[in-house]
C-alpha cells in the first residue's frame, strides 16, 4: 500500500473530510427542513389534496413515485460529474471519488423505491405489477447498472487504481439515465410521459402544489443522505490507512521489542 | 501490495521483522483475494442481468405494442401470433358477463373488435386506452386477448362528479 509509505498523502486524503464544522450544519440543516417537507407532503397528500377523477386515491402515489424518480437521476447525475471532475488530471481528488459512490449509492436506493412504489401503481392501474415496457425495462437496467457500480467500487486495490476505474464505470453506467428518460418519447410504452415538463402541467391546483413539495423535500432528503455517505467515506477511508498503519506500527514494536530481549 | 516494502528504521531491518512484515501482507492478500472471488460472483449475476435486461429492452422494449391501426395495416404478416396491441375502447362498444367483455378498440379510424376472457383491471372501463395481448382470430379481424393493461396520462385533475376522462387524450 502506498498509501502506509506516505503519511502525508494519507492525511491529505481524509483529512479535510474529518472537519466537520460549516458542511456538516448546512447539510443537518437540508435534513431537518427536508423531513419537515416529506411530513408536511404526506398530510398534504394523504388528506388534504382530492382524490383524481380517473383513479380515484390511487393518485397518491404521485406525491412519492415522481420524486423518487427525480432523485434517483439527480444522484446518478452528481455522481456522473464527480467521476468526470476525478478523470480529468486538474481536478482529480480522491474526495471527488467518495462524493461519486456516495451518491451512487443513495442513487441506488431511490431507484429501488421508484421500482417498488412504481409496481405498487401499476397493479391496480395497469392491471400488471410488471410489464416489459421500455421505460419499466430502462429503469430495472439502470438499477442493476448502478448495483455492478457498487460492486466494483468494493473491489480490492489502490485506491488511486480504484477511483479511476470507478470514474469509467460511472460515466458508462449514466449513459442509461437519459435513456431512461426520453424512453417514453422515443419507443411507445404503457407508462405516460413526463408529469412535469418545462412550461407544461398537467396537474390541477393543490394536487400539483403537492408535487412540487414533494421534490423539493425529497431533493433536500438527498442532500442529507449524500453528506452523511460521504462523511462516513471519508472516516472509511482513514480507517483502512490508519488500521494498516496501527498495525505495522504494533508489528515494529513486537519485533523492537524481542530485539531488545535478545540483545541484552 | 507492497506492504513490506516501508523499512520505516533504516539500517534497522532484522529477520523477524521482515518476517511480521511479510504475514500483514500475506494476510492482506488473503483478504483481497476472497473478497474478489465473492465480488467475481456478484458480477457475474450482475452482468447476466444486464444481458437480459437489454435482450428485453431490444425486444420487448422497442416496440412494446402496436396500435389497432398498425396491427391491421399488417394484419397478413401478423397471421395469428401473439402480440400487443393498444387502443381506445370505443364508448357504449361494451357487453361483459362472467369473465368475458366484448368491445371494440379505436385507433384514429380503424375499428377493431375485440374478445376478452379474464378479469379487466379496476380502471377499464369505456372511453379509456388499452392495451391488449393476444392474436387475431382465424383469417379474421377480430382480436382474441386474454390481458388487459389500461394505459393512463400523466393528466390529474380533481374529482368531479359527472367528468368524463379520455385516457391518454385519445378519443375516437
Amino acid at each position: 500500500m502506498s498509501v502506509a509509505s506516505h503519511p502525508v498523502e494519507a492525511v491529505a486524503l481524509t483529512g479535510r473530510a474529518l472537519a466537520p464544522a460549516r458542511g456538516a450544519r448546512i447539510a443537518s440543516a437540508c435534513g431537518l427542513v427536508g423531513l419537515v417537507g416529506v411530513v408536511l407532503t404526506v398530510w398534504l397528500g394523504l388528506w388534504v389534496t382530492p382524490p383524481d377523477a380517473y383513479m380515484g386515491n390511487l393518485v397518491r402515489l404521485l406525491y412519492i413515485h415522481p420524486s423518487m424518480a427525480w432523485d434517483a437521476f439527480l444522484a446518478y447525475g452528481v455522481s456522473f460529474l464527480a467521476s468526470a471532475a476525478y478523470l480529468w488530471p486538474r481536478t482529480r481528488d480522491l474526495r471527488l471519488d467518495r462524493v461519486a459512490g456516495a451518491s451512487a449509492e443513495a442513487g441506488v436506493v431511490f431507484t429501488g423505491i421508484t421500482l417498488v412504489t412504481g409496481s405498487l401503481w401499476g397493479r391496480p392501474t395497469w392491471g400488471v405489477w410488471w410489464t416489459w415496457d421500455p421505460l419499466l425495462t430502462t429503469t430495472a437496467l439502470l438499477f442493476v447498472l448502478y448495483l455492478g457500480y457498487l460492486a466494483l467500487r468494493r473491489l480490492p486495490g489502490e485506491p488511486e487504481v480504484r477511483a479511476r476505474r470507478s470514474a469509467i464505470a460511472a460515466l458508462v453506467a449514466f449513459i442509461d439515465v437519459p435513456i431512461v428518460y426520453f424512453s417514453v418519447s422515443w419507443w411507445r410504452s404503457l407508462h405516460q410521459g413526463p408529469t412535469i415538463q418545462p412550461g407544461r402541467s398537467e396537474v390541477h391546483g393543490s394536487m400539483a402544489w403537492t408535487l412540487l413539495l414533494s421534490f423539493v423535500a425529497f431533493s433536500l432528503v438527498y442532500v442529507w443522505m449524500l453528506a452523511e455517505r460521504y462523511r462516513l467515506a471519508g472516516l472509511q477511508a482513514r480507517d483502512e490507512v490508519e488500521g494498516l498503519a496501527d498495525a505495522l506500527a504494533e508489528r515494529r514494536a513486537e519485533a523492537g521489542m524481542s530485539r531488545a530481549g535478545e540483545a541484552s | 501490495m507492497s506492504v513490506g516494502t516501508p523499512a520505516a528504521a533504516p539500517g534497522s531491518a532484522t529477520t523477524a521483522e521482515t518476517g511480521q512484515d511479510a504475514a500483514v501482507a500475506a494476510l492482506r492478500r488473503a483478504r483481497a483475494a476472497r473478497t474478489r472471488r465473492r465480488l467475481g460472483v456478484v458480477g457475474v449475476v450482475l452482468a447476466a442481468a444486464v444481458g437480459f435486461l437489454l435482450y428485453k429492452a431490444l425486444t420487448s422494449g422497442i416496440v412494446y405494442f402496436k396500435t389497432a391501426a398498425q396491427a391491421v395495416a399488417a394484419r397478413a404478416s401478423l397471421g395469428n401470433a401473439t402480440f400487443q396491441m393498444e387502443g381506445v375502447v370505443v364508448p357504449h362498444s361494451l357487453r361483459s358477463h362472467a369473465g368475458v367483455q366484448d368491445f371494440v378498440v379505436c385507433s384514429g379510424p380503424v375499428r377493431v373488435p375485440v374478445h376478452n376472457v379474464g378479469v379487466p383491471p379496476q380502471l377499464f372501463e369505456p372511453g379509456v386506452a388499452v392495451v391488449l395481448v393476444g392474436h387475431f382470430v382465424g383469417s379474421s379481424n377480430l382480436f382474441s386477448s386474454d390481458e388487459i393493461l389500461v394505459k393512463h396520462s400523466s393528466a390529474y385533475v380533481a374529482a368531479h362528479p359527472g367528468r368524463v376522462q379520455q385516457g391518454d387524450g385519445q378519443t375516437c
